[in-house]
Parts: C-alpha cells; sequence; structure tokens
C-alpha cells in the first residue's frame, strides 16, 4: 500500500504518514475509557482501523479532521459509546 | 450569623456550578482508564486533583478575606459591598450569556490557549503530585467566573468572629467541592465517563441558566441586605 499523508488541524503542523498503530491506539483507549473489557477493545480498534483503510485505499492525502470523521464513522456503528468519547475528547474544556 | 453562613453556603453552591473542574476530572480519568490505569492509581490520581482543588479553593478564599480585612477592617465600607455586588450582577448576565461555548461538547469560554493547555497537561499527568497541581491550577483557571462569589463570601468572613471565620472558609470549601466530589464518586464507582459526559452535555444549558440565575440572586439580595438597609437605616437615624 502506497503511503498517504495526513494533513494536520489548521494546516499549521507538517503533513505526517499516516500509522495504523496511533489510530488503533487511540481507538482502543476510547474504548477502554467505557470500560470495555480489552479484548472487545482491542477488536473494535481492529475492525475500525480496517475499514479506515480501506477508506483510505484510494486517497493520496487526507486530513486529519477527515481521518478522524471517518473513524468516528465506523466507530459509531461497532461501540457508540465509545465513539461519543472519541469524538467529543477536544470538546471536554 | 446564620444569615452570614447561609450567603457563603449559597455563594459556595454557585461556585459548585462552575464545570472547569469537573471537565478536567473527567478527561484525567479518561485518559487514565483509557491507559490502563490500576483502580487504585486512578482513585489516587482523581483524589489529588479533588484534594489540589481543595486546597487551592481554600487558599484564595482565605487570601481574599486577608487582603479585604486587612484593607477595610472588620467591617468593608458600602462601596467595597456595591462593587463587589456590581461585579456578582454582571457576571451573573455574562454566564447566562457566555459561559458553554456554542458547539457540541462542554467547552467553555476560557481563553482557548489555556484550554488546550491545560487538556494537553491533563493527558500527561501521570503522577498523584501532577494530579494535585492540576487541580491547583484549574481553580486558577477557572478565576474569572468564580471570583464574584469568592469576593461577595471574603466580604461576609471578615465580619464574623476569627472561629466563625474558620468554618465559614470550611464551610465554602466544603460545599464549592459538591459537584466534583459526586463525579469523583461516580468514577470511583465504576461509572462509564460517556455516561457522565453526556449528561453533563444534555444538562449544560441548565447548569449555565441556574449558575447565572444564582449570581443574580446572590447580588440582589446582598446589596438589599448590605447597601440599601445600611443606607436606610443611616438614613432614619439622622
Amino acid at each position: 500500500m502506497m503511503a498517504i499523508h495526513i494533513v494536520k488541524r489548521d494546516g499549521e503542523r507538517p503533513t505526517e504518514q499516516f500509522v495504523r498503530s496511533k489510530l488503533h491506539n487511540s481507538i482502543r483507549a476510547a474504548c477502554l475509557s467505557v470500560r470495555s473489557p480489552e479484548g472487545e477493545a482491542e477488536m473494535t480498534a481492529q475492525k475500525v482501523c480496517d475499514a479506515v483503510l480501506h477508506w483510505l485505499s484510494t486517497k493520496p492525502e487526507v486530513t486529519s479532521s477527515d481521518l478522524r470523521r471517518k473513524a468516528v464513522q465506523t466507530l459509531e456503528i461497532h461501540h457508540p459509546e465509545a465513539a461519543y468519547l472519541y469524538k467529543h475528547h477536544r470538546l471536554v474544556i | 450569623m446564620i444569615s452570614s453562613l447561609a450567603i457563603i453556603a449559597f455563594a459556595a453552591l454557585i461556585h459548585a456550578s462552575f464545570q472547569l473542574s469537573v471537565s478536567m476530572l473527567t478527561l484525567l480519568s479518561g485518559h487514565a482508564i483509557g491507559n490502563k490505569t490500576a483502580h487504585t492509581k486512578l482513585l489516587r490520581l482523581t483524589s489529588s486533583f479533588s484534594l489540589g482543588v481543595a486546597v487551592m479553593t481554600m487558599l484564595l478564599l482565605s487570601f481574599i478575606a486577608f487582603v479585604l480585612q486587612h484593607s477595610f477592617g472588620s467591617q468593608a465600607p458600602l462601596v467595597a459591598w456595591a462593587v463587589a455586588c456590581g461585579l456578582v450582577l454582571g457576571l451573573g448576565v455574562a454566564v447566562w450569556a457566555f459561559y458553554y461555548r456554542r458547539e457540541t461538547g462542554t467547552s467553555l469560554w476560557i481563553p482557548r490557549g489555556m484550554a488546550r493547555y491545560l487538556s494537553e497537561r491533563t493527558k500527561a499527568t501521570k503522577l498523584g503530585t501532577e494530579a494535585f497541581g492540576l487541580g491547583l491550577s484549574s481553580v486558577i483557571a477557572e478565576l474569572l467566573f468564580i471570583i464574584a462569589p469568592m469576593a461577595i463570601s471574603a466580604l461576609v468572613l471578615i465580619q464574623l468572629e476569627p472561629s466563625l471565620q474558620l468554618l465559614g472558609i470550611a464551610l465554602y470549601t466544603g460545599v464549592s467541592l459538591f459537584s466534583l466530589l459526586i463525579v469523583w464518586g461516580l468514577i470511583g464507582s465504576g461509572h462509564k465517563l460517556s455516561q457522565i459526559q453526556k449528561w453533563r452535555e444534555s444538562n449544560k444549558r441548565f447548569l449555565q441558566f441556574a449558575a447565572g440565575s444564582g449570581l443574580l440572586i446572590l447580588g440582589f439580595y446582598v446589596y438589599v441586605d448590605q447597601v440599601v438597609t445600611a443606607t436606610a437605616l443611616a438614613g432614619g437615624s439622622l
């Protein structure tokens, strides 16, 4: 699979390559935050990462906001409560 | 004496309805649970944070009361009461209009740079001492909103005897921690953060209305009790 570039928020920081493990860990942390068992959190993170990678396969470059939106969309199907926290993470304070 | 303590308790209840410390506690717990932190460590972090909030609230109220007592003695002039009431009433209207940002979530009207910094610090907090420091700074960050109820409480405090002043400070601190301790208890007893955050989000307009209305009631009551009554009594004795 070719390298996918992620354009960061506000375009202030340089673009970076998509790293699956980074997305996986953040989804897993969101699931654990709502007290999901570890196995379920791992499985949900796998499913979301697979769906996001499939979506990314035709795109050489996406913004981090689009990536987040797609991840939330998929997470809402598999784990709505974790999706809520993942979506609102930056809107707590 | 009872009415003085009632004013302090009511001001502290208004303080308790402000949400920055609660937001930070929610975020801190979210990161800790997401990183598979052991429950005892989670409790240590959240307890240290709450203790930090309590200590800074106590210190800040004591400091304001000390400055006022040093400046005015045990009886503040009418103009000081009038200024404090004006501050409370103005803040009440401002809270009605601005407390939460007009977007989803529970973002507050504090400078975005400060909010980002607090968010990053919360994420990086791993030790009890860091959590304690975070609790201290959360009270400072919320100073814009809590200064008014604190100023009124400090003006009331300086009129009391020293032993009652200590009781007043303890009462203010205890009541102002009310909402934080509820969330601390819910997190400690294993409730889901998503449920707590959803409740906070769906009730944020009510909390905003309650805080603003509380400030207006407090300001109006204290103005009548301390300024209008004193002016009328002074006029009657002439």
